[in-house]
């Protein structure tokens, strides 16, 4: 009997135990979650930097030489309509499911068929999203490769991430926030604005991130869509092809030149580099707009 | 167009407050007796409901409930934990109409209109019935914002008279000096009382005529309480106060009427003197002396 006993572990010993299963667990976690992050950076850095010259912002890609001055301008100009269409889309579909839809009479929330929507939309792989674009847009309505198809095709990608992250973030807001504004008479548009939707930013301002960061790490829809150009953007929605950073990535690194590889790591650092200023802004806005938050006494 | 807006009358001037006799419209107030009793001419319960039920879904939460609340007065409302009160609270200023099988039979008054009346615009309701949570929720913006939200909303006041507004509101519920110097910081880092009183003053700024509390005082320490009940106090003969409250010292310290809920039902109301002393019910009795919920 008391050989049993001692043969427990003692409280101290269990404390040990336990202490290290969270604290190496936690740690492994952390670095598979981490790990790979940093490897690909530290790869595309090692890789780029030695030969890295500034002249590749200033210049524009001859063949596969040259600058990326055209794919960065055009990637710019893709995250940009993306951040319009698709972000306007995507947030006013969140508000709806999150706020106007309403309850079924046993209490689920109402927007079944949009949500679904959303969902399927979300599983199909973009390639096959960028096909359907081609054969539509850019073949059908004689469209041709070009920014216009490439926006439309990138934005219906991103919209389900948008819509659902709102929507998210929207029904986190407490209810005495919402039961508060609605006390003070404030109309239901003005008290999302002022009150509801203030207190969701965080939610928003992330998933319009997550979806610039697919949008500029996309490929096989733009090949079908945007196609490929060595010049700068112009201003022509369509009928004219547009450069991207990805192009380089995808299609120079097994090129037999040197010249070609340089450009492909060049390209992965700016993508890189576009994605870190992302998240550094989404930081400084959702700070910003925070400051006075419940979370942040 | 109906006859009565044909006579030359405003569809935003209340029925009482025309003559009788002719049906017109009330002529200039002097402004000397306006200032001495801004309420002359107006109906002396400010709000009465008429049989009040209601439902949600199948579930019915109040029946039957004849209540009078005579202007500037402090009412108590008390009862056990699922009686109703907040729902009878929250139906005050129809924060209940959008709760889903929601179903009302008998009326609510307001001035002698039916605050269900189609003419009723719901958001300038709200702002003559405020309303002070059990949680004090002060927004996710800065103190002063806080106090000037629905002043904002309203369009009552804008760019530098917010700021008058604002100082005077938080000197009414003495939160002034507390506030002063931090009128730009988060409401958050105010104390739980403070927070309360912030949205007192955020409830005031927008000249509400009646005040719905829920437990106003449930989550604050004793100081707090005491702060918060000597303000409402204070507010009574300008505004008309309706308290539900599960400190039954409170509703004797505090209210002119107590109503005491149960199940739904308005068992038994009366001057809170009274109503504690010498109540009439049984289930009353065993309430208010403790031997019930
Ligand atoms: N949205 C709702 N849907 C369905 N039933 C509800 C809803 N809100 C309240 N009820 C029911 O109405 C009854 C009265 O609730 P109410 O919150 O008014 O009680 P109360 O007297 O305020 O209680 P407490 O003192 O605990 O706050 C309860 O049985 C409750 O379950
Ligand atoms: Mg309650």
């Amino acid at each position: 009997m008391a050989k049993e006993v001692t043969a427990l572990p003692s409280p101290r010993r269990r404390h040990l135990a336990n202490w290290l299963f969270f604290r190496v667990g936690s740690m492994l976690a952390l670095l598979l979650v981490v790990g790979p992050v940093l490897w690909v950076v530290v790869t595309v850095v090692a890789n780029a930097a030695p030969h890295w010259k500034w002249s590749v912002l200033t210049t524009t890609t001859q063949g596969t030489s040259g600058g990326l001055e055209n794919a960065v301008l055009g990637t710019l100009l893709l995250l940009l309509g993306v951040l319009v269409i698709a972000g306007v889309i995507g947030v006013a579909g969140g508000i709806y499911l999150a706020e106007l839809v309403g309850t079924k009479a046993n209490g689920k929330p109402r927007g079944g068929v949009f949500r679904a929507a959303t969902e399927v939309l979300s599983g199909v792989p973009s390639i096959v999203l960028g096909y359907v674009g081609f054969t539509a847009l850019v073949v059908g309505l004689h469209w041709q490769l070009s920014l216009l198809p490439a926006w439309i095709v990138l934005s219906v990608m991103v919209v389900p991430y948008i819509a659902r992250g709102t929507e998210t973030a929207l029904r986190q807001v407490p209810t005495v926030y919402r039961e508060g504004a609605e006390a003070l008479g404030m109309p239901l548009g003005y008290g999302l604005r002022k009150v509801v939707l203030r207190s969701a930013i965080p939610g928003v301002v992330t998933s319009l991130l997550i979806a610039l960061a697919i949008s500029a790490g996309e490929t096989a829809p733009l090949l079908y869509t945007a196609g490929w150009s060595v010049d700068n953007p112009s201003f022509s929605l369509l009928h004219k092809q547009v450069g991207y950073l990805t192009y380089p990535v995808w299609e120079f690194w097994d090129y037999p030149s040197k010249q070609a590889h340089y450009l492909s790591f060049d390209a992965a650092l700016l993508l890189v580099v576009i994605v870190l200023i992302l998240l550094v802004t989404a930081r400084l806005i959702v700070a910003r707009t925070q400051r006075h938050a419940e979370s942040r006494r | 167009m109906t006859e009565s807006s044909n006579n030359g009358v405003g569809p935003n001037v209340p029925l009482d407050r025309r003559d009788p006799a002719t049906g017109q419209a009330p002529g200039p107030v002097d402004p000397a007796l306006e200032a001495i009793d801004p309420d002359r001419g107006r109906p002396a319960n400010v709000i009465a409901t008429r049989g009040l039920s209601l439902r949600f879904g199948d579930k019915t939460i109040l029946s039957g409930i004849d209540m009078l609340f005579p202007r500037g007065t402090i009412t108590a409302l008390i009862g056990p934990t699922g009686s109703g009160k907040s729902t009878f609270l929250r139906t005050l200023n129809r924060m209940n109409d959008k709760v889903s099988g929601f179903r009302y039979g008998g009326d609510v008054l307001l001035d002698d209109e039916s605050i269900w009346a189609s003419h009723q615009d719901l958001l300038a309701l709200r702002r003559r019935v405020g309303m002070l949570f059990q949680r004090p929720n002060p927004f996710p913006m800065s103190i002063r914002d806080n106090v000037v939200a629905g002043v904002k909303a309203h369009r009552i006041a804008k760019g530098k008279q917010l700021d008058v507004v604002a100082e005077e509101r938080l000197r009414q519920v003495g939160l002034w000096d507390a506030a002063k110097d931090r009128l730009g910081d988060s409401p958050f880092r105010l104390s739980g009382g403070q927070q309360q009183l912030l949205c007192l003053a955020r409830a005031l700024a927008v000249g509400p005529e009646v005040l719905l509390l829920d437990e106003p005082t449930s989550s604050l320490d004793p100081i707090s309480t005491e702060n918060v009940e000597a303000m409402l106090k204070s507010l009574a003969p300008a505004l008309t106060l309706i308290v539900v409250t599960h400190n039954l010292g409170q509703a004797r310290r505090v209210s002119h009427h107590t109503m005491f809920f149960y199940d739904g039902a308005l068992v038994e109301h009366g001057p809170t003197e009274v109503l504690f002393e010498h109540p009439r019910e049984d289930q009353t009795e065993r309430y208010v002396t403790g031997r019930m919920g």
